[in-house]
């Protein structure tokens, strides 16, 4: 009886009694009143069995009793509880162990569930929930749980990198604007300064044309005056020499004087000797004597007016050739300054384009800086929200801007509306301004909840950006066409 | 207890659809085990209730496994380790146990709750090269703490040439 299941079993008592007590009866019924002894003792194994039936059912009674309290605690979802000390072969020991098998699957099952999670919502992804030893939906049900596991995993991945990627973005955005308008400022004040610089430049090559003209004017003056001196010094060695000559004629004239003076002489004796007749002749030739006395005289005066001449003129020449020297010299020192001056001049000019060309580029950067800036104030709106200053900032337009006040009235229009590229600015330009501006009105609606909406924001950022780097790429462009003409 | 079983060469294998499951007390202190614990144990269920959980304790397990154990579920945590447990005949059987803390409603420590199950060949290779390694450093170290320090030391060593956690490297066997 004892490998006899519980049904069985009480089955089997109830079945042995009932026949047994049907037989008592039967006895008592047929057997005239007096119950033989045969009966009185079917009578007492009847009695003993219903006594072991009791006491089985009582048994039963008391393990259902304990596996009910064990199914409470377990829909009350403890499953800590197990049956143990099971009886080997007693009537409800298959039942526990049914009942322990189960809470086991289900206790393990919501354990290795946890564990999983748990591991998960730490990035721990690689704690997958272990299925091995769970039976049917159990064994089911974590196949799903893991796929769910690894997805969580991924979320929190993507949540952790996320949060991480935003914060940086928005440290790096805001340092990134602080840094941009630093530069922005240096380039302004670069720009400005440059300006200044250009302008001295420009004077400088200015007066250095004009000291250019100045010079020339004295070198071409030095010039006269040395001619000048040279001419008078030719005429006065010509006088020099005219002086000698004179000097010779007045010997002659001297000597025809004394040839006279002597002929006179002898006129006078001669007409002395004629008497009363010679006495009229020695009268002329006293006169012709006295006559070349005179010329004499009036000779020797002028041989004594050329010396003095002489020396002044062998002076004057000496003088003249040293002023002659100092007209030189100072031609010289002239030519040297003046070629220092042209020096001056050229490279004044060169300075001055070279300080244009900076010029140019600093602004060109401070304009790209403008827009870089301009786009990071976009991207700022997506943190500070729609009514922060970065999106106030946005509304600039294309024409008020600083690249736009330079393209449309002022330096830009003036100076580069001839290269070939100035036209092609134009578009993009306005481009960067519009799609920055489209992309900040939609930051004002609910995007957050709209994908269509996220998607029209992004490619408004996106064509912002190519536009924003066609504008960098032509500006570079429009420099470099100046710039070679220069 | 009775005399320690004499470990044999014999192998017992946990079937891929079956786990042991275990429970204790705080102590250590069996309180419950399927009937897999107790058919591959070679225990009755008598012997085992209330027998300290290292009845199953092989000597070729390194203690400071079970030091990394004790620390890790006394501070209500989860751990995985790979296994070799005696059985009663003397024969060893390797399990990939689980090991949890069990809390009562009011969140109170109350005992410990094990799962084991057949774990992969290639992982009981690479393991018990491993726990033979911690074996020799705790042998060399001597008794006690030194040769504790020096078998978790291995370990460490492995760990960090590997570039993984524990858990990790567990998992990823
Ligand atoms: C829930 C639970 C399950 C355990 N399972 C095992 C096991 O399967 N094998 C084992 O050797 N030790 C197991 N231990 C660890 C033992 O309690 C014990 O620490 C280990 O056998 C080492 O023995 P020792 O502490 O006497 O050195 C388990 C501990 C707990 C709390």
């Amino acid at each position: 009886m004892k490998n006899l299941s519980l049904g069985s079993r009480v089955h089997y008592l109830v079945a042995l009694t009932l026949g047994l007590f049907l037989v008592f009866g039967y006895l008592v019924a047929t057997g005239s009143g007096r119950v033989s002894t045969f009966g009185w003792a079917l009578f007492a194994v009847t009695a003993l069995l219903l006594g072991l039936t009791l006491y089985t059912v009582h048994r039963v009674l008391l393990a259902i009793k304990n596996l009910t309290k064990n199914l409470k605690a377990a829909a009350d979802g403890n499953l800590d509880q197990r049956m143990t000390g099971i009886k080997k072969g007693a009537a409800t020991g298959e039942l526990a162990w049914a009942l322990n098998d189960l809470l086991d699957q289900q206790e393990a099952y919501f354990r290795e569930v946890f564990s999983a999670f748990d591991h998960a919502s730490q990035g721990k992804t690689f704690r997958l929930a272990m299925d091995q030893g769970l039976h049917g939906a159990f064994k089911d049900a974590m196949t799903r749980v893991n796929v769910s596991v690894e997805s969580l995993g991924q979320v929190q991945h993507m949540a952790i990198k996320e949060r991480l990627i935003a914060r940086i973005t928005d440290l790096n955005s805001g340092n990134l604007i602080e840094n941009l308008k630093s530069i922005q400022e240096y380039l302004m004040s670069m720009t400005q300064e440059l300006g200044v610089v250009g302008q001295i430049s420009k004077e400088t090559a200015q007066e250095a044309e004009g000291s250019r003209t100045t010079i020339e004017n004295l070198v071409a003056n030095l010039n006269q005056v040395a001619e000048m001196i040279a001419q008078t010094n030719a005429q006065t060695t010509l006088l020099h020499e005219k002086g000698d000559e004179i000097n010779q004629i007045v010997q002659v004239i001297t000597d025809v004087a004394d040839r006279t003076n002597l002929l006179a002489l002898n006129a006078a004796i001669e007409a002395a000797h004629a008497g009363e007749i010679g006495k009229g002749f020695a009268v002329v030739a006293e006169e012709v004597r006295t006559l070349s006395e005179n010329t004499k005289d009036a000779a020797a005066s002028i041989a004594a007016t050329i010396e003095s001449f002489g020396e002044a003129t062998s002076r004057m020449i000496k003088d003249s050739e040293q002023v002659k020297e100092i007209a030189e010299g100072s031609r010289n020192a002239v030519r040297d300054f003046r070629s220092q001056v042209l020096k001056f001049a050229d490279s004044a000019k060169t300075s001055m384009v070279q300080v244009d060309k900076a010029q140019d580029f600093s602004f060109a950067s401070l304009v790209k800086v403008d827009h870089f800036l301009f786009k990071q104030n976009g991207y700022r709106v997506l943190h500070q929200g729609p009514d922060s200053p970065e999106a106030r900032a946005i509304r600039t337009d294309h024409r008020e801007c600083r690249l736009g006040a330079w393209y449309y009235q002022g330096q830009g229009a003036e100076q580069y509306s001839h290269v070939p590229s100035f036209h092609r600015l134009e578009t993009p330009h306005a481009g960067v301004h519009a799609s920055i501006q489209e992309a900040v009105n939609l930051l004002g609606t609910s995007w957050d909840k709209d994908e269509a909406l996220q998607n029209r924001i992004f490619s408004h950022f996106e064509s912002a950006e190519r536009a924003s780097e066609e504008v960098v790429h032509i500006l570079d462009q429009m420099l470099d066409e100046r710039h070679r003409e220069l | 207890m009775s005399l320690r079983p004499q470990p044999t060469q014999h192998e017992k294998v946990l079937g891929e659809n079956d786990f042991i499951v275990s429970k204790t007390d705080l102590k250590g202190l069996i309180t419950y085990g399927n009937r897999v614990f107790i058919d591959i144990s070679g225990y009755s269920e008598q012997e085992l209730l209330g027998a300290p959980h290292n009845i199953l304790r092989h000597p070729d397990m390194p203690r400071s496994v079970f030091k990394l154990l004790w620390d890790t579920i006394q501070a209500k945590s989860e751990i995985c380790a790979y296994v070799k447990n005696l059985a009663k005949d003397g024969s060893f059987y390797w399990v990939f146990a689980n090991i949890t803390p069990s809390f009562d409603s009011r969140g109170n420590l109350i005992g410990y709750y094990s799962v084991r199950r057949k774990p992969k060949p290639e992982a009981v290779q690479a393991v018990s090269g491993l726990y033979r390694a911690m074996l020799d450093a705790e042998r060399r170290a001597g008794d006690g703490q030194a040769g504790m320090k020096a078998s978790l030391a291995v370990l460490h060593q492995a760990l960090e040439q590997k570039g993984m956690s524990y858990e990790e490297f567990v998992f990823g066997l």
